[in-house]
C-alpha cells in the first residue's frame, strides 16, 4: 500500500508540524490522524491531500511519501519499526527519532537532530543533514544504538555524538566534534571534519579526508592498508584523557582516495 | 469581597491545639475569620480531615541548579507529561518536573507553602523567576552562605556584627528569607580541590573551621532575629561513619530563641550512618534521636528515601564528585563566585542495595525515635530523596507498622542487622502527621506570624480537605487508603480560593514570596564600608550596583521587616 500525502498550501508555512503520527504502523487503520501545527491540534486532511493506493494487510508493506514543501514537519518516523517512508523535498528537525525498523529516504536535504537515539532501521538522506546527526538528545548518555544512517552530503556539527551502535556514513564533510563521546559502533566520514572523536570511549571512526585540529589526546599506535578504501591511514586510540579504548583511523596525509 | 464557608470539617490544627474537631471554617479576602454572611459560598467537607496548607521546609524545586537538572535529563522529561487542559499548562518530568508540573502536584497533595532550600546569592533572579511559575505555593529562598568569602573573612576576625551586616545586605539584594549553609567551609575548599572531613579543620586560604563558621552564624542570626533559623546541611553528607560530626555539630548549637530552633538540621538521614565503608555502614539513628531529644533547640528533617530513580542536586559539590566516583554516570559540577558550588547527578535507590535499604530504614527510625514531632518533621530533601509525591508513602509507613513490616520484608536481607528499624512499634497519629507536615515547618521557619500552618482568626486560608474520614479509618491496618488520601485532596484552597479541585488545577495561582529585610544600624551597612565594596568589586565578575535583584522579579513580594541589634 502506498500512501501519498502532498501538502497542502498553508497560511503561515513556516509554522512547525509536529507529526509523530507519521509512521506506515498508523496507516494501517485508515488516514484518520491528528497532528499538530503550532499549538494547535489538525486532522491530517486538513493539512495535506491524501491519496491511498491499493491495501495492506500488514505495515511491513506500507509505504509513505511526502511531497510538497515539507521542510517543517517535525518528528516524521518517530518511533517507527517497519515499513518505509519517502520524503520527496526537504524534512524538518527530528526526523526518525527512536526508529527501530524500516526504511526512510529523503531526497532532499534533512535538518537537525536526524535519527535521533536510532535503534535500528535504515536512514538515507541524498542531501546535506544539520547538525546532531544520529546522535543522543542533549544530557542522554546513549545515542544511536543501532541500524544505519548515511548522508550523501555533508552534515552539520557533532554528528554521531554519542554514538553507541549501529553505523554513521557521511559522504561529505562534517563540521565540529564528530563522533564526541562514542560509545561503539562506526562512523565513516568520506570528507573533512574537525576536532574528531573528543572523549572517545569505545567504537570505530574512519576519516577519508582532511582532520582540522586533531585532539592531542590521541595516542597514534599504527599504520594500517585499508583495503575497503585503497589507502594507507594512521591509527589513533583514544580518547586517553578519559581512558578510552576507541579507535580512529585518519587517512595519510599524501595517501590518494578514489572514492567508489 | 469574596466569601467561603467550609461546613463540617475535621480539623486538626496542632498550632491552635484542635485535635479532630468537627466545625466550620469562615473565610473572607483570603483570611480567616469569625463568621461570614449567609450569601457566601460554600463548601461541605462532609466530615473529611482538614489541616492547614502544607508546608515544605526544605526542596529543590526553583534555581540554577535545578534547571541544569532537567537539562541533564532528558529522559525524565519524557515522562510525567500531560497536556493543557483547562486553566492548567503543559507540563512534564517526574523527578525534576517543570516548574508548573511541581506546582500542580504540590497543590494536588494540599501544599500551599514552600522553602527552596538553597539559592546561590548571585543566581537569585533565576530562582525568582522560576518562583513566579509556581503559582500555587507561596514561595522563600534559603540563601547559601556556606563559602561567602567576606562572611569567612568575619568570621576569622571573629566579628559576629560584621557577619551579621552581610547577612542583611545580602539578604536584601538577593530577597532570600534565610541562612543556609550547606556543607560549610567544604564547598569553599572544593573550590581549591580539597574537602574537609571534620568541622575543626581549617579551610584553605581562610583559616577559618567549620565549626566557627556554624558558631558564628547562629549568633548572627539571632542577632538580625531572622524569623528562621540557620538551616545547616552538616558537614560530611553520605559518608560512612558522619554521624560522628553531626553529633559534634549539634553540640555546638546553644539555646538562644524561646519562639523556636537555635538550629535547623536539613536531611538528617543522610547524616547518621555508622561504620567505616560502604560495606560495613550501619544505622545511627538512636544516636542521633538521643542527642535530638535531650536538644530542644535543635529541629530536623528526615531526609527520607524511596525507592525510585531520581536526581540529586545540591550546592555540596565535593560529595557529588564522590557519588560520581561510585556510579561513573552523568555529573554536573558547578562554582558560584565567592559563595558557594553545586553538583548534581541522577541516582536510582534500589532495594537490591544493602545501603539504599539502610538509607531507607534510617529515615524512619528518625522520624519514629524523635519523641517530638515538632523535632522531626517530614520531607524527603525532593528530589534528592525522592520526587515529593512520594510524600504519602512516607506518611503511610509512619503510620502503619505494618506497611513497614510489608516493605522490610522485600528489603536486602542485611537491613534487618544493621538498623533497629524492625523493633520499632510506633505508630504515629493524624496529629503526629499534622505537625510533621505543616504545623512543625511553620514554627521551624517563623511563618506563624505570617498566619502560615494554622487556621486561626486572621490567619492566610491556606486550607488542604483530604478525602479522608479519621472516624472510619485505622491507619494501621487501611494503609492504602491513607497513601491515597494524601496523594489528592478534595480541595485545597489557597488564599481563600478553591485552587484544587480531586488533583485538578482550576485557576490560575497568584503567589507570594516572602524575603526578609532585616534592618542593621547605619554605622554597620555593607553598602557604607570601603573594604567591601572594594572587595567585592575586585572579586566578583558583576559590579556591586548589578547584584540586587530588582523588584519587577518579584511581582508580589512580601517583606517581613526585622530590626536587628536591639
Amino acid at each position: 500500500m502506498r500512501v501519498i500525502l502532498e501538502c497542502k498550501v498553508r497560511k503561515k508555512p513556516t509554522l512547525p508540524i509536529e507529526a509523530e503520527a507519521i509512521i506506515p504502523r498508523n496507516f494501517l487503520k485508515g488516514t484518520d490522524l491528528v497532528v499538530f501545527e503550532g499549538n494547535k491540534e489538525r486532522k491530517l486532511s486538513e493539512l495535506f491531500w491524501i491519496f491511498v493506493e491499493g491495501t495492506a494487510v500488514s505495515p511491513e508493506n506500507i509505504e509513505i511519501v511526502l511531497n510538497g514543501d515539507t521542510s517543517r514537519i517535525k518528528r516524521v518516523g518517530e518511533y517507527m519499526d517497519t515499513g518505509s517512508i519517502l520524503i520527496t523535498g526537504n524534512i524538518g528537525m527530528h526526523c526518525g527519532n527512536f526508529m527501530s525498523g524500516g526504511t526512510i529516504e529523503i531526497i532532499g536535504n534533512a535538518d537537525s537532530w536526524l535519527g535521533r537515539e536510532m535503534r535500528g532501521g535504515t536512514i538515507l538522506c541524498r542531501g546535506n543533514a544539520g547538525h546532531y546527526c544520529a546522535t543522543g538528545y542533549r544530557g542522554e548518555k546513549k545515542g544511536m544504538q543501532g541500524g544505519s544512517v548515511e548522508v550523501f552530503g555533508n552534515a552539520g556539527d557533532f554528528c554521531a555524538e554519542y554514538l553507541a551502535g549501529g553505523t554513521v556514513h557521511i559522504h561529505g564533510s562534517t563540521g565540529d566534534f564528530p563522533g564526541i563521546e562514542m560509545r561503539g559502533g562506526q562512523l565513516i566520514i568520506d570528507g573533512d571534519a574537525t576536532r574528531p572523536c573528543a572523549n572517545m570511549k569505545d567504537g570505530t571512526c574512519v576519516i577519508l579526508g582532511q582532520v582540522h585540529e586533531m585532539i592531542p589526546t590521541f595516542e597514534k599506535i599504527d599504520r594500517r592498508v585499508l583495503a575497503d578504501w585503497k589507502i594507507t591511514a594512521d591509527v589513533y586510540k583514544g580518547d586517553i584523557a578519559n581512558r578510552g579504548k576507541g579507535t580512529l583511523m585518519v587517512k595519510t596525509p599524501g595517501s590518494v582516495y578514489y572514492k567508489k | 469581597m469574596s466569601e467561603l464557608l467550609v461546613k463540617n470539617a475535621c480539623v486538626i490544627d496542632p498550632i491552635r491545639g484542635i485535635n479532630g474537631e468537627i466545625m466550620d471554617i469562615a473565610i473572607r479576602d483570603g483570611r480567616i475569620v469569625e463568621s461570614v454572611s449567609d450569601r457566601s459560598e460554600t463548601i461541605d467537607a462532609q466530615r473529611c480531615l482538614t489541616l492547614p496548607g502544607g508546608i515544605d521546609s526544605h526542596t529543590h524545586v526553583c534555581g540554577t541548579k535545578v534547571n541544569f537538572g532537567r537539562y541533564m535529563s532528558p529522559e525524565d522529561m519524557r515522562a510525567g507529561r500531560t497536556q493543557r487542559r483547562g486553566k492548567m499548562h503543559v507540563t512534564s518530568g517526574y523527578y525534576v518536573p517543570t516548574t508548573f508540573g511541581n506546582s500542580y502536584r504540590y497543590s494536588a497533595m494540599g501544599y500551599t507553602t514552600l522553602l527552596e532550600g538553597a539559592m546561590a546569592p548571585l543566581e537569585a533572579r533565576h530562582t525568582h523567576e522560576e518562583f513566579t511559575a509556581t503559582p500555587h505555593q507561596d514561595m522563600m529562598a534559603n540563601t547559601l552562605f556556606d563559602g561567602n568569602w567576606a562572611v569567612m573573612d568575619a568570621v576569622r576576625e571573629k566579628n559576629i556584627k560584621k557577619a551579621a551586616a552581610i547577612v542583611a545586605w545580602t539578604l536584601n539584594a538577593v530577597k532570600g528569607y534565610g541562612i543556609k549553609l550547606t556543607n560549610p567551609g567544604g564547598t569553599e575548599a572544593w573550590g581549591w580541590g580539597e574537602d574537609l572531613t571534620s568541622i575543626h579543620e581549617s579551610v584553605p586560604h581562610f583559616a577559618v573551621t567549620p565549626a566557627e563558621i556554624i558558631t558564628t552564624m547562629i549568633k548572627a542570626n539571632e542577632l538580625l532575629k531572622l524569623p528562621h533559623s540557620v538551616h545547616l546541611h552538616c558537614n560530611n553528607l553520605g559518608k560512612p561513619g558522619n554521624y560522628q560530626t553531626t553529633l559534634d555539630t549539634f553540640e555546638l548549637v546553644p539555646d538562644l530563641n524561646p519562639n523556636r530552633q537555635t538550629l535547623y538540621a536539613t536531611h538528617v538521614q543522610f547524616h547518621a550512618y555508622g561504620g567505616g565503608t560502604w560495606r560495613n555502614i550501619c544505622s545511627k539513628a538512636e544516636e542521633i534521636t538521643r542527642s535530638i531529644n535531650s536538644k530542644p533547640q535543635i529541629v530536623m528533617d528526615m531526609g527520607q528515601i524511596m525507592f525510585c530513580r531520581t536526581m540529586t542536586m545540591t550546592a555540596d559539590g565535593p560529595m557529588e564528585f564522590n557519588l560520581h566516583c561510585l556510579h561513573h554516570n552523568k555529573w554536573s559540577n558547578h562554582d558560584v563566585e565567592l559563595e558557594t558550588g553545586s553538583g548534581i547527578i541522577p541516582v536510582t535507590y534500589s532495594k537490591k542495595s544493602a545501603v539504599n535499604c539502610i538509607m531507607w530504614a534510617i529515615g524512619l527510625e528518625l522520624a519514629l525515635l524523635t519523641k517530638s514531632p515538632w523535632q522531626c518533621l517530614l520531607e524527603t530533601d525532593n528530589p534528592n530523596g525522592a520526587p515529593f509525591v512520594k510524600y504519602p508513602e512516607v506518611i503511610g509507613l509512619l503510620m502503619s507498622k505494618k506497611y513497614r513490616d510489608e516493605e522490610c520484608a522485600t528489603l536486602h536481607p542485611d537491613t534487618e542487622g544493621r538498623t533497629s528499624l524492625c523493633a520499632l512499634e510506633r505508630e504515629m497519629d493524624w496529629h503526629d502527621i499534622a505537625v510533621m507536615t505543616r504545623a512543625g515547618q511553620a514554627k521551624a521557619l517563623g511563618i506563624i506570624n505570617q498566619g502560615k500552618g494554622h487556621m486561626g482568626i486572621g490567619a492566610e486560608a491556606d486550607i488542604a480537605i483530604y478525602p479522608i474520614r479519621t472516624d472510619s479509618v485505622d491507619p494501621a491496618r487501611e494503609y492504602r487508603k491513607v497513601v491515597e488520601g494524601f496523594q489528592k485532596t478534595r480541595y485545597t484552597i489557597k488564599r481563600g480560593r478553591v485552587v484544587s479541585r480531586d488533583g485538578e488545577i482550576i485557576v490560575d495561582g497568584a503567589n507570594a514570596t516572602f524575603w526578609v529585610n532585616a534592618k542593621v544600624p547605619v554605622d554597620l551597612k555593607m553598602e557604607n564600608d570601603p573594604e567591601f565594596i572594594r572587595r567585592f568589586e575586585q572579586f566578583y565578575t558583576v559590579r556591586m550596583s548589578n547584584y540586587p535583584v530588582q523588584d519587577v522579579y518579584l511581582p508580589r513580594g512580601r517583606c517581613i521587616e526585622t530590626e536587628a541589634f536591639t
